[in-house]
């Protein structure tokens, strides 16, 4: 009973940050389509750039938490702008920008190992406080990263309802042509959300510093989380991509009572196909966004 | 000069993998991304039947490819529910949880430490080991893959599946089983890709997880864009060239792993640079068709009309009636008790307001919709429940208010697709009457020649679809319905958009199909060319017939007419 009090906890953490990773990619792919493969490698940028800030230029982790954010806002908004959006303006076939989406994804990956070779990089002087609740171990990142869930999506929900970008953004993913007539400027829009979405991933990315540290392939799994979670939640749904990152959080961390921990990459994607071939459209999709 | 035959068994394994993963993605546009698991499966199947069973070759090789063919027909079962992105990362996670399986099923694979020795391949007690022996045994199955692709691919099998690639619901409405042709095609792909594993098992005597890798499928990937979608030997071309492009690298003194890591560059740089400046690839899609075969074939003097239209014989009754058809979208009912009569002979008109129903009505007569309630007879027999290619196949066909051509096949291939009973249509008689299949094609060559000479658009034959004229292409599709030789034709507005001139030439068409006792229902808005076209008309609204009749009496009462304009 005690083991699985400790996987339900290290459940809600793992499904804290698969919840962050669906949230950015739910939206990206929701409102502009595009399959954003190289989501992995920002995520990856993202660590990087806040190890370089709080070890190498010793900021406070907060500042470099905040820069990591930062970088991946930019490098998203970079890949649409510089690559994306000239592909799809010549009127390449969705399938074209998903194989661009792929390469990119080769390319930045092999840089990343060039220039910060493939071992791993943390942040020594870094260890996060333990509370210890009768059996139970849980530490300080499980429980930020549980409150930063609940921010992100109170803030994106306010942030799509509220505001003009919100709205405009919600209106190119209901229909992305009427959008263009009623005068919504899409590229912008869209520019706007790659770089919410890779920041969203973002905060994930640096709890993932903080835990395990960084190594250049470190967004290959969490691709592919990010998609399992946004489709088992129905894509583009805010309390849908947080079920469905929570579910897949608990289902991999409470498999482990049952299934060797060598096996836990696949538990994700066994969910995955099962999802796929029972309910294409998602398990929450009923939930607005 | 080991390195240089070592680079030409390579470049044999992967021309295998790529035209085999063309057929999937540039044929059929399945965008499935797992082909490196059969290639994997192949290599580890023969891996183990060899060195743990003892088996002589050929049987670990037909055991490979029998495997790898059962698992991409079970792969190809998500591709039947769910396309596009779905799919991609379906068989993305496949893969994900075959290398899990390679790396952790330590007892069958070996585990991370892979499984070695595997013998080298002998074949009647001669050892065909080191690339110099192994070279020519690579090339000669290279060939045979590729011949047998390229028989495929050039097969009526293989144009029905890049018909399924241009619309998936255009080649169900010429009669094609969707169904079969993606299991057909990954079942082959499959297949194919197993037999350069397992000659990648007794080449290199080691099997391991790294080798089969979701980069190794991005490789493939890349090989095949930039030899270019759906031409095969593009594939063998991109093979050749994405190998020999990093093997340079060998030549260079580099820091350990640093190599591996600068090919994955490459192979990523290779593939952007493509995209850009030629996403078509090396050698483009060839035009097919058979450019000989319209003149070979054409007997010398014939009439050009001769053959276009199989006469049907004269009969009493309705063909097509539908009685107490109901369909609801969620609270929106789109049909209500809606009853259609259909005799041959006749061209009906199904007219109405839009939002009437009318296109609904279409899809539920020909299985694109399952109708809440009613039932649909053909010729008296029941045919409620059967989906759109057999309906086709029992006389009912339809077209599409936007049109659906196949765009990037020629405009005698959208016509030879939707000629009847193929026998070239199923990969078994491919391979066991290739001849007769070839007989077969040539005459349906030569007949779709016919329509297209009847309809008007012979000199266009050669063409892609997607370069005619709007009118020509009004015209193809209603060349494309006669081709299927269904005795009712149901056109959603094949008028519309037309001058008076094109119009009046479809409307003669239609006129002389009736003739020759085809049932023939169109939806159509403009009044002057219904009356022009039209034997019966029935009027639909909301979802329910309001009015039947001869044109010119319903045209007449005020009542309809003060609806239709409102």
């Amino acid at each position: 009973m005690d083991l699985f009090a400790q996987l339900l906890v290290n459940g809600l953490g793992n499904g804290s940050r698969y919840a962050l990773l669906g949230l950015g990619f739910g939206l990206i792919f929701g409102t502009t389509r595009i399959v954003h493969f190289a989501y992995g490698p920002i995520y990856a940028v993202a660590a990087y750039a806040a190890w370089l800030a709080a070890s190498a230029a010793g900021l406070p982790l907060a500042i470099s938490a905040a820069i990591g954010v930062a970088g991946a806002a930019l490098a998203g908004a970079a890949v649409y702008g510089l690559a994306y959006r000239p592909f799809e303006a010549r009127g390449m076939s969705s399938h074209s920008v998903l194989i661009l989406s792929l390469a990119l994804s080769i390319v930045l990956d092999s840089l990343l190992t060039l220039a910060f070779t493939p071992s791993v990089q943390t942040i020594p002087e870094f260890t996060a406080p333990i509370f210890i609740l009768g059996p139970v171990y849980v530490t300080a990142l499980q429980l930020g990263q549980i409150a930063a869930v609940v921010a992100v999506a109170a803030i994106l929900t306010l942030f799509l309802r509220r505001t003009r970008y919100g709205q405009a953004i919600l209106a190119l993913g209901d229909n992305r042509d009427m959008a263009r007539i009623v005068g919504i400027d899409t590229d912008r829009i869209s520019l706007v959300v790659f770089a919410i979405g890779s920041a969203v991933s973002a905060i994930a990315a640096v709890f993932t510093l903080l835990n395990e540290g960084a190594t250049p392939t470190m967004g290959f799994n969490p691709v592919f989380i990010a998609f399992v979670v946004a489709v088992v939640g129905g894509l583009g749904s805010i309390p849908g991509a947080i079920a469905g990152g929570y579910l897949v959080g608990l289902v991999e961390s409470l498999g482990l009572w049952k299934i060797p921990t060598e096996w836990q990459n696949s538990i994700a994607f066994v969910l995955l196909f099962l999802v796929m071939l029972v309910r294409p459209q998602g398990l929450f999709s009923g939930l607005k966004r | 000069m080991d390195l240089v035959l070592h680079i030409g068994v390579m470049i044999c394994l992967y021309a295998i993998l790529a035209t085999s993963f063309n057929l999937l993605i540039g044929f059929s546009g399945l965008f499935a991304f797992g082909h490196a698991t059969f290639y994997a499966v192949g290599a580890y199947a023969t891996a183990l039947l060899t060195l743990r069973l003892g088996w002589p070759f050929p049987l670990p090789l037909i055991a490979s490819i029998v495997l790898t063919g059962a698992i991409g027909l079970a792969i190809a079962l998500p591709s039947l529910r769910v396309s596009g992105i779905y799919l991609i990362i379906t068989t993305l996670a496949l893969q994900v949880i075959a290398i899990d399986v390679m790396l952790n099923w330590t007892g069958l694979t070996g585990g991370a430490s892979g499984i070695s020795g595997v013998p080298p391949l002998t074949i009647l007690g001669h050892a065909f080991g080191g690339p110099a022996r192994f070279l020519p045994i690579a090339a000669l199955a290279a060939a045979l893959c590729f011949a047998v692709a390229y028989h495929v691919g050039n097969s009526p099998f293989g144009r029905a599946l890049r018909a399924m690639r241009e619309n998936e619901s255009a080649a169900a409405s010429v009669g094609k089983n969707i169904f079969y042709l993606k299991v057909g095609v990954f079942g082959l792909s499959a297949a194919l890709a197993s037999v350069a594993g397992s000659l990648f098992a007794h080449y290199l005597s080691y099997v391991g997880a790294d080798s089969f890798q979701v980069s190794e499928t991005v490789l493939i990937l890349s090989m095949v864009v930039v030899g270019g979608t759906g031409n095969l030997l593009g594939s063998v071309l991109g093979a050749a060239i994405l190998v020999l492009l990093p093997a340079g690298l060998a030549f260079i003194d580099l820091p350990q792993g640093m190599a591996g890591q600068l090919r994955l560059l490459i192979y990523g740089l290779v593939l952007i640079l493509f995209l850009v400046f030629r996403p078509e690839g090396l050698l483009r899609e060839p035009k097919r068709g058979g450019k000989k075969a319209p003149h070979r074939n054409m007997p010398d003097g014939a009439p050009p009309a001769m053959g276009a239209i199989v006469p049907l014989a004269a009969r009493e009754g309705s063909a097509l009636s539908a009685v107490g058809l109901n369909k609801r979208f969620g609270g929106i009912v789109a049909i209500s008790s809606l009853d259609v009569d259909l005799a041959s002979g006749r061209i009906t008109g199904l007219v109405g307001p839009n939002g009437a129903g009318k296109t609904t009505a279409f899809n539920l007569l020909t299985g694109f919709l399952v109708a809440d309630g009613g039932e649909i007879r053909f010729r008296g027999k029941l045919l409620t429940r059967l989906r759109p290619h057999e309906l086709v196949r029992a006389g009912i066909a339809r077209s599409f208010q936007d049109l659906r051509l196949f765009t990037r096949m020629s405009v005698l291939e959208n016509v030879l697709v939707a000629l009847p009973r193929q026998s070239g249509d199923r990969l078994s008689a491919l391979f066991l009457r290739p001849f007769a299949v070839r007989r077969e094609d040539a005459a349906n060559t030569a007949r779709a020649m016919a329509i297209l000479a009847f309809i008007g658009l012979g000199d266009r034959a050669m063409d892609l679809a997607e370069d005619l004229s709007y009118a020509e292409e009004k015209l193809l599709v209603v060349a494309r319905l006669i081709a299927t030789d269904a005795e009712v034709l149901l056109l959603d507005e094949p008028l519309s958009g037309l001058d008076g001139a094109a119009m009046q030439k479809i409307i003669d068409l239609l006129r002389q199909l009736a003739a020759r006792n085809r049932a023939i229902c169109i939806i159509e808005h403009n009044l002057e060319a219904i009356r022009n076209a039209c034997d019966h008309l029935v009027y639909l609204d909301e979802g329910k017939a309001l009015a039947e009749g001869e044109p010119g009496a319903l045209m007449r009462d005020p009542e309809l007419m003060r609806r239709y304009f409102k």
